[in-house]
């Protein structure tokens, strides 16, 4: 059996494919109605969500098209150690109960509302402009890898040309985003997360099947592959402690902070959208939780791939440079006739989650911070749903553009992207939550100096000699230092924010962390025993109500 | 007094606790005790169980721990909220300022 030659179209998996478009995008395009009534209900769900809705958008959104093929490649190469680097989105253990917590009772609809409501004056502006464009181009950006990615599994199913995968699909997806919004984003979500999810277990089941059952991958297979906690010592190697606590350290710390990953922004719209704290706190932990059960169900079925074509057939993937197709090839090569249809269904609902889920963000980053705060701040409702179905396409164009220019290299583009472009950032990021002191000029400071050396330490001094090519998590912690000796300096330099607008924001979201200062200001103006009493009389009246 | 406080005024809630610790503390557990065990687990190894079996235990006591203290933040902050709407909607828009 040839595992890497292209896929055989029956009618039925024809049928699958076109039903299932239909649905996805009939199934987001019915909420247009709701999704035009506010700019809260095109970006946020009107913020009255349970808590597994978000939760499941979220699982159904970081599914992405790029993921199983960075998963199989890790898993095939590392084995079951592989599944430590999917870590990353183990900020959410910590953030649920934290960052979450303090985010959605801030009640900012973004990241880029967020710098206005914690710091002051013209140094708050700069950040939320500056955030807010930095992800209008992160979204297309990330569009853009997604794109390329589906674009790279049809070329490899059907020898389709790169760009049709990265325009048919997300052009499809387009149309029921403009339509209705974040209502469609989150509906369409739950309907493509069970079924992805569903199409995930059948094919790992299928594949322990058709190999010979667990037991079977386990006695052909080295038994260092089957060992998560393998090493190689503790600083150098594939496999060095160090490595294993930058991987897990970093993530879970991060979930102290805000925007310490990418994928906090996507989060922080759907912890918005959830009716309360405690469906916000649900919807980040659960959906989460779905994401790393999945990754243990795909690792069973990149195994059973690699059983077979390492060890059965004529076939090897790594000769062919085919092993990032590992869990592709599953479900294209041993689903029987018809269901092959159903899988790529699968496939196109992993790939549209996440493109409506980004073209919806990157459109309201341009909408409600850059239209509506800086531009027309007296927009009515309706022109804020039309600026945002305006934005969603220009990110979808931008996505276009960004798509072609990383070609295939996803995976070196997205390590450079989430891992490094942010490095330096990863503590002030943090800072901004647990710190009264840090202010928005040191915040400011950390994340234009990480930009300008992020690309000296990763691509341009190695590039020329001036210094070694070094370990991606080195890089890692010698950013992080670089950047410190930058942002402390201006931070301390620089006055505080407004004590008015501090003490506003303790009272209203309680942050964790040293906040000392504030709270004792807010405590000598009245402020905390006042709440305390707002809290007494609503109760009374609730109670009076019941009687 | 027990050890872990189970009924919360919305005022008390909103201070950062020991019940809010043992949740930042059992939750990253709880994720790679289930990643890990799972994936382990289908391969029938039976660390794979042990490990699986534990991080369910502890994602119980974890939710045991927290959820009270959330639905008190939730009650207490809804009412609320209406309110800090409004003051938002005045910070929102530049030309205010």
């Amino acid at each position: 059996m040839d595992l890497t030659s292209h896929v055989q179209f029956t009618p039925l998996d024809y049928f699958w494919t076109f039903a299932y478009l239909v649905l996805m995008i009939g199934c987001g395009a019915i909420f247009y109605r709701m999704g035009k009534r506010s700019g809260s209900d095109f970006f946020l769900a009107g913020r009255g969500l349970p808590w597994w809705l978000p939760a499941t958008s979220n699982f159904a959104t970081h599914t992405a098209t790029d993921t199983p093929i960075w998963f199989s490649g890790l898993v095939y190469k590392h084995g079951l150690f592989g599944i430590w680097y999917s870590f990353f989105a183990g900020w959410c253990a910590i953030s649920a109960w934290v960052s979450t917590r303090i985010f959605r009772r801030s009640l900012a609809g973004t990241q880029a509302e967020w710098q206005t409501l914690r710091f002051s004056g013209l140094g708050a502006e700069l950040m939320r402009g500056w955030l807010a464009g930095w992800q209008v181009a992160m979204c297309m950006f990330i569009a853009g890898w997604v794109g390329i990615a589906m674009g790279k599994v049809c070329g490899f199913a059907f020898g389709w040309p790169l760009w049709v995968g990265l325009v048919l699909f997300s052009t499809l997806c387009c149309l029921y985003v403009i339509a209705a919004g974040y209502w469609g984003v989150i509906i369409a979500d739950v309907q493509q997360g069970i079924t992805m999810l569903i199409v995930i277990i059948l094919v790992s089941v299928w594949v322990g099947i058709k190999v010979g059952g667990p037991a079977k991958i386990v006695q052909v297979l080295d038994p260092q592959m089957l060992n998560p906690f393998r090493t190689s010592g503790l600083f150098s190697g594939e496999y060095s402690v160090l490595w294993l606590i930058t991987m897990i350290a970093v993530p879970f710390l991060g979930g102290f902070g805000m925007a310490t990953h990418f994928d906090w922004f996507v989060e922080a719209q759907r912890i918005q959208s959830a009716k309360n704290v405690r469906d916000a706190s649900y919807s980040i932990w659960g959906g989460t939780l779905a994401v790393i059960v999945r990754n243990s169900i795909w690792a069973l079925a990149v195994l059973g791939v690699y059983v077979i074509a390492e060890h059965s057939t004529s076939t090897s993937l790594i000769a062919a440079k085919r092993e990032d197709m590992a869990w592709f090839i599953a479900g294209f090569k041993f689903f029987p006739v018809g269901m092959v249809g159903f899988f790529f269904a699968a496939i196109l609902a992993i790939h549209i989650s996440t493109i409506a889920g980004i073209l919806n963000l990157g459109s309201m980053y341009a909408t409600r911070d850059l239209y509506h705060h800086y531009i027309n701040p007296g927009a009515s409702e309706k022109q804020v749903v039309w600026i945002g179905r305006m934005t969603t396409v220009v990110v979808l164009l931008g996505s276009f553009f960004f798509g072609m220019m990383i070609g295939e290299d996803i995976v070196e583009w997205l390590l450079f992207a989430l891992w490094f472009m942010t490095a330096g950032t990863w503590v002030p990021n943090i800072l901004q939550v647990i710190w009264w002191r840090f202010n928005a000029w040191g915040y400011l400071a950390s994340w234009i100096a990480n930009l300008g050396i992020c690309w000296l330490v990763v691509w341009i001094l190695p590039a020329y000699g001036m210094m070694e090519n070094w370990e991606k998590h080195q890089q890692f912690w010698l950013l992080i230092f670089l950047i410190a000796l930058i942002y402390i300096p201006v931070t301390l330099l620089t006055k505080p924010d407004d004590m008015d607008r501090l003490v506003k924001l303790y009272v209203q979201t309680r942050p964790i962390g040293f906040w000392g200062p504030v709270k004792r200001e807010a405590e000598r103006r009245g402020l905390l025993k006042a709440l305390d009493e707002i809290d007494k009389k609503a109760e009374r009246a609730a109670e009076k109500e019941e009687i | 007094m027990s050890l872990i406080k189970r009924t919360w005024t919305p005022h008390e809630a909103d201070e950062w606790t020991k019940e809010d610790w043992i949740a930042i503390i059992i939750s990253p557990f709880s994720y790679v005790l289930i990643g890990i065990g799972l994936a382990m687990s289908l391969f029938l190894l039976p660390l794979g169980f042990l490990l699986l079996g534990i991080g369910i235990v502890i994602t119980v006591i974890m939710f045991y721990v927290i959820d009270p203290k959330l639905k008190a933040i939730s009650e207490g902050y809804e009412k609320k909220q209406r309110e800090y709407l409004k003051e938002l909607d005045k910070i929102q828009r530049w030309e205010e300022k």
